[in-house]
């Protein structure tokens, strides 16, 4: 519903929108779903002059419909499939993370989705030599862990240490991190994001493929429930930044999710209601092999919850530590 | 700035009229102006523009913000915030076991969260650290001060004195063996009164105090500076009892969250929360777990539960971004936090020695 302004198009003079603004006609949907006939009685306007400015307003504002064929192929030369750095969670995901969608990690406390996520981070960066941005908004990012990651990944393929230390700083320089504590952060980094990307200013961010965010129930939660209005509609602002950010700039966007119970002995769900289940396009949820937390272990179950792709429910072995 | 209305941070009912308007991008507003934006949607020009400072500042967002200064540094790479780890010292809790599944103690700008039964020593872990806080960096600390918030009146300030004068002492004879002249020095300000005036205390009753301090502690933590350190002990306490309506215990409890972590961050300062635990009545049997549900369960970076075998008391590294999971034991004593196995290179000998004013734990006693 964008209102008319002056300098819109060529045709829209000062005079013009005055004219029809003392007839009811304020926003591009008004002008282009009236009569123009109609409107150049009343508003004594020339009807050419008019239909010219339709004209223009269409080609600006309307969207056009692409034959699938082309958008196949326009698919299959900008699809990318990063690995996730563990062949395992790689078979669940059908041999990645596809760009172009939003896949979420979701899981309790302590079930390794942030160890995951660093594990993403050291594999793309390190593996592709691709940029990646990490938004954390738990404080849960420990970049001495990362470096961990990256030393085991480096010493296995290469053999001079002096070369590895060198790959190593280069990965890390690599990985953007950028804390945010609430949804308004949130939202105007990836508006930061979104400007650099199609600007396309190739400063310190290089080639982007990968947009990881630990947790978007961190930042969502405070704001859901009660008599507060706006915090569906901030959710959903930002589901869609999230996704026309992954499918307009090609990137895969990875998100973490909390996991709630109805009642104290009902079953694991998701997070963040069913308007957010429909965000993310694979979900997968991470889950300690054994019940109680006496007894420590670095192993965890991954299992295929959601997935246009997998049949769900396959579930893989992983191990974070 | 292609920013839509629908992300800046205004008043809903203003939100609402600009949408109605038509108005859908920020720089939309940027050049309608103030008077122009009035009349639009009928608001007072006032009220205009306080919304468009509002939309400038953030689509400015490099300009340097008035409250913390926060937004344009929290961006860096992770070679950065390698280095910036690595400088960072952490709080010593004087059990090396501890601070060796911690990762060298404590962390600053983490919430770590400690669970456990009552009676298992979350309290005097809380006094040991706001005591260790203020160890100087020759010996090994931050050099810092603490902000305890207590919620259930568990502070006894004598065992503090307790405490800070096992510290001294350990401090002194590190000095003696090791005769440096900043060690010299920097016992001259390490005394018991100076430590005990550096322990900020607040005593909150019920939740709302607790959340009115909570927003409060940036202002505080601006003014005193050198805080390093905030506890609260008892957080499960003041929202466990006389709570309806649970939906929005669980909305506090994350916005409580996100405060602390904010504060953590901007100050680097630990944030140390103490929680109690509940029975989860299963098909088969019960297990204990933490309490204040499942979302809180998130809220903390790292997680440590203090549990018993027997009579000996464990601590379990739950939850920990850098750290595997394991357990040690602990002790208890006069002096504080201990090892199990006092450590050869200090003269403490009171390993095994209970605490005489904790009753002791017979076997017949199951938790």
């Amino acid at each position: 519903m964008v209102i008319l302004r002056a300098g819109l198009c060529p045709g829209l003079t000062e005079d013009m929108m005055e004219l029809l603004r003392a007839n009811g006609i304020r926003t591009v949907v008004d002008f282009v779903s009236s009569d123009l006939e109609d409107v150049a009685q009343k508003c004594s306007l020339s009807y050419k002059a008019l239909v010219a400015v339709r004209r223009v307003l269409l080609a600006q504002f309307s969207a056009f419909p692409a034959n699938g064929a082309d958008l196949y192929e326009e698919l299959k030369s900008s699809t990318a499939i990063l690995p996730t750095g563990s062949p395992s969670l790689d078979q669940l995901l059908d041999s990645g993370l596809y760009t172009g969608e939003v896949t979420e990690l979701m899981g309790a406390p302590g079930s390794g989705k942030t160890q995951v996520c660093l594990g993403i981070a050291a594999s793309v960066s390190l593996g592709l030599k691709q940029h990646v941005l990490f938004l954390d908004s738990t404080g849960g990012f420990t970049a001495s862990r990362l470096y961990q990651m990256l030393q085991a990944q480096t010493e296995d393929e290469e053999e001079q240490a002096r070369l590895c230390f060198v790959l190593q700083l280069e990965a890390l320089q690599q990985i953007q991190v950028v804390r945010v504590f609430n949804i308004y952060e949130l939202l105007s980094a990836l508006q930061e994001l979104r400007d650099r990307l199609s600007q396309q200013v190739v400063s310190s961010m290089g080639p982007l493929k990968m947009v990881l965010l630990d947790s978007v129930s961190a930042v969502i939660y405070p704001l859901l429930g009660g008599r507060q209005s706006e915090g569906l509609a901030l959710m959903m602002q930002l589901s869609r930044e999230l996704k026309t950010l992954a499918r307009e700039f090609s990137l895969a966007v990875v998100v973490t999710n909390q996991v709630t119970r109805d009642s104290s002995t009902g079953p694991l769900k998701p997070a963040l209601g069913r308007s957010w289940s429909f965000v993310p396009s694979t979900r997968v949820l991470l889950e300690s092999k054994e019940a109680a937390w006496e007894k420590a272990t670095t192993r965890r179950v991954a299992s295929l919850a959601k997935s246009p792709r997998q049949p769900t429910g396959i579930q893989v072995e992983l191990d974070i530590g | 700035m292609q920013r839509e209305v629908g992300t800046l941070p205004l008043a809903p009912a203003l939100r609402a009229r600009l949408a109605a308007a038509g108005f859908q991008t920020a720089q939309e507003l940027l050049d309608t102006g103030p008077c122009g934006l009035s009349k639009e949607i009928g608001i007072s020009r006032e009220e205009a523009l306080e919304a468009l400072q509002v939309v400038r500042q953030e689509c400015h967002g490099d300009a340097p913000r008035t409250a913390g200064g926060s937004g344009a540094t929290r961006k860096c790479t992770a070679l950065e915030l390698l280095e910036e780890e690595q400088t960072q010292g952490s709080i010593i809790t004087f059990c090396s076991a501890l601070d060796n599944i911690l990762g060298g103690g404590v962390q600053l700008t983490k919430i770590t969260e400690i669970c456990g039964a009552p009676g298992v020593g979350k309290t005097q872990l809380c006094m040991q650290l706001a005591v260790d806080v203020q160890i100087p960096e020759c010996f090994g600390g931050v050099a810092g001060e603490a902000v305890f918030i207590d919620t259930e009146g568990s502070f006894m300030v004598d065992r503090v004195v307790d405490i800070a004068a096992a510290c001294v002492q350990h401090c002194h004879l590190i000095a003696e063996a090791q005769q440096e002249e900043d060690h010299r020095k920097a016992l001259e300000t390490f005394s018991l009164e100076n430590i005990l005036s550096h322990i900020y205390y607040f005593r909150c009753r019920d939740y709302t105090e607790l959340l009115a301090q909570v927003y409060l502690l940036p202002e505080f933590l601006s003014e005193h500076s050198k805080v390093r350190l905030v506890v609260i002990d008892g957080i499960a306490f003041p929202f466990r009892h006389d709570f309806e309506d649970l939906s929005l215990r669980t909305r506090l409890l994350n916005g409580l969250a996100q405060q602390l972590i904010i504060i953590a961050n901007d100050h680097k300062s630990a944030v140390v929360l103490t929680n109690q635990m509940t029975t989860r009545i299963g098909q088969s049997q019960s297990t204990l777990v933490p309490a204040l549900g499942e979302s809180w369960g998130h809220a903390a970076t790292v997680r440590l539960i203090f549990h018993w075998d027997n009579t000996q008391r464990l601590a379990t590294l739950y939850k920990s971004p850098s750290q595997k999971e394991s357990t040690i034991a602990y002790h208890i004593t006069s002096h504080g936090f201990r090892d199990v196995q006092p450590p050869a290179v200090t003269q403490s000998t009171e390993g095994t020695e209970l605490n005489p004013r904790k009753r002791p734990r017979t076997e017949g006693e199951k938790q």
